[in-house]
């Protein structure tokens, strides 16, 4: 009988050969030299650490910097240029933090939403049979991807916003939205005593959506008919809504932003540096998602589409339901890390002076506090937990449009 | 049952080759198309000439000062008048070849690594890249060589933005091999350090790391320790760098075969021998589009370095536009042509990605 040889042992064996020296020693053992390796890796990075923190604790004493988290306690004594809770400058730094994410969190949803819209119009546009829009599709994804985002934040704020004509001379829309020097005005629904019941309506329109959907589903399947979702969804949102606000006579009044002297008061003002910011992250991380379509897009081979013409469905049922879902595979997993770089990128708010966290925290606050360690790993966490919660909706997402094999 | 019942067959086409054919397919398909592509070219005839008159006929162009811009359009003089700063930042004028010597020594390092026999370029190519940067710094700080020294303060402009990008990327290529390597590896320690390291450098806002390096960073050394600030964003550019190409890297290894790795190993071959002359050259090869797109990113990062006060292309622009013999607004000369050099250095690098990209499809098809 061949006495079977283990990988190791002819390894061994043909390194004897070659040089000649006996190498069962220990040394030569895979593991052994693993082990070591790793033992080395640990003192290595404990010495290292360990320089870092006595470092630090020292330098920290000689300048006087205070440890701990009681600065989140104390006032902040400034005040926020936007922020969507009541804030004034004898809050804490505590409170400043809040403040900050929730900014944050507003310029991340805006530009995650108009940067998908744009992505997708774009990246559908490139497949367009009209020559000139495929052409147009190609110029923005080439312009917008390559040119660094500081740039484009700077390049809407001082050469595009501020160029803007003065509140008195206003571009309006219908007497309803301004947009002037100093920002973006829009009108204010303002609820009265019954609005909260058109809300649960319409909360109620968007839960009875999915119950439709998954019934026109399981109905598809077993009978083969199909059932105008769309429309009807629409439909209901509007409707069900609107029907409620009638039952209980419209319980809105509509605050419309009207000028007083110099500039124009109440309803929503979009401040000017979160409308460059929005804008330049979403028509950057458009041309991302944009490109991120055209590659799922084209993952589908041409077939796919040919053999919908040939049983007969029409171009845009070829998208919506032969396309579109099978190039969602590819789309989605790209789609996650570019809503993850837009939220990191949220962060050169700094640049035209959006408070968002990164902005009040890790700038102003770290500057009167001077406790660089406390408020940079504060803030580093938030964008962590942020980019945790997408990725973890995404992936979800993406289980859910993912190739089920059978 | 109904009866099967063929739709009647389409007409033959008019015409599918030539000019007018071409025009109905991808311009006059359908009504709704013509509609499209008469309101665009609308929009065009409008637009193009206003900006043409904007930026050329009734622009600027000669003059060194704020009164020679008389005309309605642009003014370019804006531009020439700083052009030697949005270059070069405050370097002194006398010294300024040096710059210009080490954007040569970058080039021909580039060069050579393309054009070099094949015998020697792998080593040449790898020897000169890694010397690259300690020779750049010796030059443009002249401590080393004698020269006059000029201090990282006046240091600025797009070359800063040059030189911060690729001495970056350069030290990074190493520390992110063996991150990637790491990675890979089956020791469970090294490998759950190298993913700490790799999704702490990704997952965090590159802002957030230059704030790192120029508050915290000082923090780490040992008293009366004072590190350069440029140094410390270099250092942190690395780290940043290392983490992102890294995963480059490790999408290289993974479309590397895996009976690259087994023949090494059955002819004998030891670990580092292995990974560095059978498996590296193959890597590289691979993630090369990735790299460069890596280094586009970085590059255009670059500019975030204005928020710590670093005085890169960019900031230059705001000193520019900030100085009081220049107040008549020239924001959007300004903006412009920064957009244009940055768009046309990441364009030609996305372009290049790309090629590389189909010529090593073409490879893999034979």
């Amino acid at each position: 009988m061949f006495k079977q040889k283990t990988i190791e042992e002819v390894k061994s064996a043909s390194r004897k050969s070659s040089s000649g020296t006996t190498s069962n020693a220990f040394y030569n053992n895979p593991r052994i030299r693993g082990f070591f390796y790793q033992i080395a890796l640990v003192a290595g990075l404990l010495y290292f650490f360990g320089t870092i923190i006595g470092n630090t604790l020292a330098n920290m004493e000689a300048t006087g910097i205070k440890t701990g988290f009681d600065f989140l306690g104390a006032a902040a004594g400034y005040d926020v240029l936007m922020s969507l809770i009541s804030f004034e400058s004898t809050d804490t730094y505590g409170r400043i933090f809040v403040v900050g994410f929730l900014n944050t969190l507003l310029v991340s949803a805006i530009g995650i939403f108009f940067a998908t819209l744009l992505g997708f119009i774009f990246g559908v546009a490139h497949f367009s049979h009209n020559w000139l829009i495929r052409k147009i599709a190609l110029v923005y994804v080439e312009i917008f991807r390559n040119v660094p985002l500081l740039l484009q934040v700077f390049f809407w704020y001082f050469a595009v916003l501020s160029s803007l004509p003065g509140a008195r001379q206003s571009l309006s829309l219908g007497e309803a939205v301004f947009l002037n020097v100093r920002g973006l005005y829009l009108p204010k629904l303002i609820g009265g005593d019954l609005s909260s019941l058109v809300w649960i309506a319409l909360g109620a329109a968007v839960a009875g959506i999915f119950v439709l959907r998954r019934w026109a589903k399981k109905r598809q399947e077993l009978t083969g008919q199909q059932f105008p979702v769309l429309k009807t969804s629409i439909a209901m949102v509007i409707l069900f809504p609107l029907i409620v606000a009638a039952l209980t006579g419209f319980p809105f009044t509509v605050e419309y932003p009207a000028l007083k002297g110099f500039n124009y008061f109440g309803g929503i003002t979009v401040i000017p540096e979160l409308m460059s910011l929005a804008i330049a992250l979403s028509v950057y991380t458009g041309a991302f998602i944009a490109e991120a379509v055209r590659a799922g897009v084209q993952s589908i081979p041409h077939g796919q589409t040919e053999a919908a013409r040939s049983i007969g469905l029409r171009e845009n049922k070829i998208m919506s339901l032969i396309i579109v879902p099978q190039a969602m595979r590819v789309i989605v997993p790209l789609l996650n890390s570019e809503y993850q770089s837009l939220v990191k990128n949220s962060t050169l708010a700094a640049a035209v002076g959006y408070p968002d966290l990164f902005n009040v925290f890790v700038g102003t606050a770290l500057n009167q506090t001077g406790q660089a360690i406390e408020t940079i790993f504060m803030t580093i966490i938030v964008y962590f937990v942020v980019n945790m919660v997408i990725s973890f909706l995404m992936n979800r997402f993406n289980s859910a449009v993912a190739l089920v094999s059978r | 049952m109904k009866e099967f019942q063929p739709i009647a067959a389409r007409p033959a086409p008019i015409k599918t080759v030539g000019f007018t054919a071409w025009l109905r397919d991808n311009l006059f398909s359908s009504i709704p198309n013509s509609v499209v592509t008469l309101s665009v070219i609308a929009l065009l005839a409008y637009y193009l000439p206003l900006i043409f008159d904007w930026a050329f006929w009734s622009a600027n162009f000669t003059g060194t000062t704020e009164d020679a811009c008389v005309k309605e359009g642009a003014c370019w003089v804006f531009i020439n008048a700083w052009s030697y700063q949005f270059f070069y930042g405050t370097y002194p004028v006398e010294e300024v070849w040096r710059i210009n010597l080490t954007l040569v020594l970058l080039v021909m390092v580039i060069a050579a690594s393309f054009t070099l026999p094949k015998s020697i370029r792998l080593k040449a190519s790898i020897t000169s890249w890694l010397l690259l940067p300690i020779v750049g710094i010796a030059i443009l700080d002249g401590r080393w060589l004698g020269l006059e020294v000029v201090s990282t303060d006046l240091w600025g402009g797009f070359t800063l933005n040059v030189f911060m990008a690729a001495a970056s990327i350069i030290v990074a290529f190493p520390f992110s091999f063996l991150w990637a390597l790491g990675r890979r590896s089956e020791m469970p320690f090294i490998r759950s350090v190298s993913v700490i390291f790799i999704e702490f450098f990704r997952g965090v806002p590159v802002l957030s790391l230059f704030f790192m390096g120029s508050v915290m960073l000082p923090l780490f050394f040992a008293e009366g320790t004072n590190v350069d600030k440029l140094i410390r964003v270099w250092l942190v550019l690395i780290f940043f760098m290392s983490g992102y190409m890294a995963e480059v890297f490790r999408g290289g290894f993974q479309a590397v075969p895996s009976g690259q790795y087994e023949a090494a190993d059955s002819i004998g071959l030891s670990y580092w021998q292995k990974i560095l002359l059978i498996i590296l050259p193959q890597v590289i090869k691979v993630s090369m589009p990735n790299i460069l797109a890596t280094f586009v990113m970085l590059f255009k990062n670059t500019t975030f370095l204005l928020i710590i006060g670093i005085p890169e292309v960019v900031q230059t622009l705001q000193t520019a536009l900030s100085n009081s013999y220049w107040l008549g607004g020239h924001a959007l000369e300004g903006y412009l042509f920064v957009f244009l050099v940055f768009w046309g250095s990441c364009f030609s690098m996305s372009v290049l990605a790309r090629r590389i990209e189909r010529q090593m499809n073409t490879d893999k098809r034979d």
